[in-house]
């Protein structure tokens, strides 16, 4: 039951929200007060650009408005007596820096193109821009958050399944008849092994079938994406096991087993860029949460689906989780009570 | 009794401690092949460690036990292959039906069964398609009773097997003891109840606080005990409130 919950309808819970979020796209607000002059090239191009919302009212509500950061900016047009020169006076407000730039730059663009058609320079400029764009594609919430939504139902089904699965067969004597018979203790993790495994495979294919179809989840190489994810999914689970088994071993008590999953994956699910990028974490905190499980199978889903990188690009990763899970496995035998 | 000469277990010198306290204390002891040896004694007495440490599931701490001429503590595995197993409470996987469950410990013998043929033994067949839990007390103990079949065992091991069911469903587990141990196989069981031992047993060993105090059959226990001088309180009655209540509610098997 559990592991149906953390495994199968958070994950796609969650993508849906973030799918959701995803779509909405990055909109600046600016307040034009009453005494802006609004007859002229520069408000006319201003108002044509479909991300920018022009706001119109008074210039005490509008400097309330910048404070609390509903408007980003307020754009004042003056034009000079007489001739045709105007100054632009912009007032930005500093709650959304990354809005704050997009006007200053959006604002800067459109005078200097302005003052180049005005003095008639514009239809042969010395120095030509020529931009084009090789990816149709935007990044989106989406395309972080999936890979991240594959590592959480994966730690979620690797620690929750086997410690709970296993101390449930512990207390009911399951295992214990079965060590009557000649199995050998291995034989019967490896079978606990595999039965996780085709768990995670389920979620790994149904949570990219969903991003894909529904999200419009970007897999850069396609099908062999998708099969590197699959990939990476069982390496991912062969590394999160360890914690399993070596929490399962611990203790036949669930009740003492539950602080101790939580001490494990909480902080990972919140640490490892699983909902957001480590790098927006303090950065005495950014060495610790890079150097996670969770985080080594997120850099590496994300290396190769978001970054677009090749494969080998997450071998160190790889790396990093094989360490990890060494140590778990050899705690884990140390530690193991089958009773 | 003649044909129940040659030893198949042999228990000797044998010692368990759980840290500071000593649950087996030194118990020596043979069960012949082909008998039903009942292993007697109060809560706590040493029955179920003495037991676990034969089958090979807790490592004794001092002393030798040998089953058909195999040394547990060197061979394990090869123990396990010759015995059958039912502990006290032990639970099954939830998710699998009576021929499913019998099909995994086949597999983990790998031996082939017919698990029909090991329900019609315990008179389960009708629920071969049930889940262990959807059992009665008394069938529950039958399954396990065929669970410890799937090897064709030399020697089963029956860890207090009838506690907890209704005199019915008791002496109907009896009948089928006694038929299981009919076409060969040694039966070692624990027990509470004295009248389980007199009826069934061959000779039990009588347990207390991890010492073995008697080792006989039931006859010769009673026996020494008269010529002891022993005499009971009150006057033996022709019939007892077991006896009342079997007759008022008949023999018949109840499955609830």
């Amino acid at each position: 039951m559990s592991t149906f919950f953390f495994g199968f309808l958070f994950p796609v819970v969650f993508i849906s929200i973030f799918g959701l979020i995803g779509n909405s796209t990055t909109v600046v607000n600016i307040g034009i007060p009453p005494t802006s002059n609004m007859q002229n090239p520069i408000y006319t191009a201003l108002n044509k650009i479909s991300f920018v919302k022009l706001n119109k009212s008074n210039q005490l509500a509008l400097e309330k408005q910048l404070k609390l950061g509903k408007i980003d900016a307020i754009v004042n047009i003056i034009k000079q007596d007489n001739v045709s020169h105007y100054t632009v006076n912009v007032l930005e407000g500093n709650t959304n820096p990354q809005n704050a730039q997009i006007v200053n730059s959006v604002i800067t663009q459109i005078v200097d193109k302005t003052n180049l058609i005005l003095t008639g320079m514009s239809n042969n400029p010395p120095v030509n821009v020529n931009i084009k764009s090789t990816s149709v594609r935007q990044l989106r919430y989406i395309d972080f958050a999936l890979p991240g939504m594959i590592g959480f139902s994966l730690l979620s089904t690797a620690i929750f399944g086997t410690v709970f699965g296993l101390i449930f067969l512990k207390k009911t004597l399951v295992i214990k008849r079965m060590f009557a018979t000649p199995m050998h203790p291995l034989i019967f993790l490896t079978a606990q092994g595999t039965s996780r495994l085709i768990v995670v495979l389920i979620q790994t294919i149904l949570i990219l079938l969903i991003g894909v179809f529904v999200f419009k989840f970007y897999l850069p190489d396609g099908m062999i994406t998708f099969l590197q994810l699959v990939l990476l999914s069982i390496f991912g689970l062969i590394a999160f096991l360890g914690f399993g088994y070596f929490m399962a071993g611990l203790t036949n008590d669930e009740n003492a087993a539950n602080p101790m999953i939580n001490l494990v994956t909480l902080p990972q699910f919140l640490l490892s860029g699983t909902f957001f990028p480590t790098s927006s974490l303090p950065n005495w905190l950014e060495p610790i949460a890079n150097n996670l499980p969770l985080s080594y199978f997120n850099i590496a889903v994300r290396n190769i689906t978001t970054s677009g990188e090749p494969f080998s690009s997450t071998l160190p990763y790889l790396l990093g989780m094989f360490v990890w899970s060494m140590v778990m496995y050899v705690l884990a035998a140390r530690t193991f009570k089958w009773e | 009794m003649s044909k129940l000469s040659t030893n198949i277990i042999i228990v000797n010198k044998l010692t368990k401690k759980f840290g500071d306290f000593d649950a087996v204390k030194g118990i020596s002891f043979n069960v012949k092949k082909g008998e039903i040896f009942g292993i007697l004694g109060p809560n706590g007495a040493g029955k179920t460690t003495t037991l676990e440490t034969i089958e090979t599931l807790q490592k004794q701490t001092s002393g030798e036990i040998i089953i058909d001429g195999v040394d547990t503590l060197t061979n394990s595995e090869h123990v396990k292959r010759i015995i059958g197993v039912q502990l006290q409470s032990a639970g099954f996987y939830p998710e699998l039906n009576l021929i499913e469950l019998l099909n995994l410990f086949a597999s983990l013998y790998g031996v082939d069964i017919s698990p029909m043929e090991m329900l019609e033994k315990v008179e389960l067949t009708d629920k071969a398609k049930s889940f262990p839990v959807r059992l009665s007390g008394g069938q529950r103990q039958r399954f396990s009773i065929a669970l410890t079949l799937v090897n064709t065992p030399k020697v089963i091991f029956l860890d207090e097997p009838t506690t907890g069911l209704d005199p019915q469903a008791r002496i109907h587990l009896w009948d089928m003891i006694s038929k299981i141990n009919k076409q060969g196989v040694t039966v070692v069981l624990t027990t509470h109840y004295m009248e389980e031992a007199q009826k069934l047993c061959n000779r039990v060993a009588i347990m207390e606080s991890g010492r073995i105090v008697a080792l006989d059959t039931p006859d010769n226990l009673i026996k020494n005990l008269l010529k002891s001088g022993f005499k009971k309180k009150i006057e033996v009655k022709q019939a007892d409130l077991e006896d009342v209540f079997i007759n008022l509610t008949g023999r018949q098997l109840r499955e609830e």
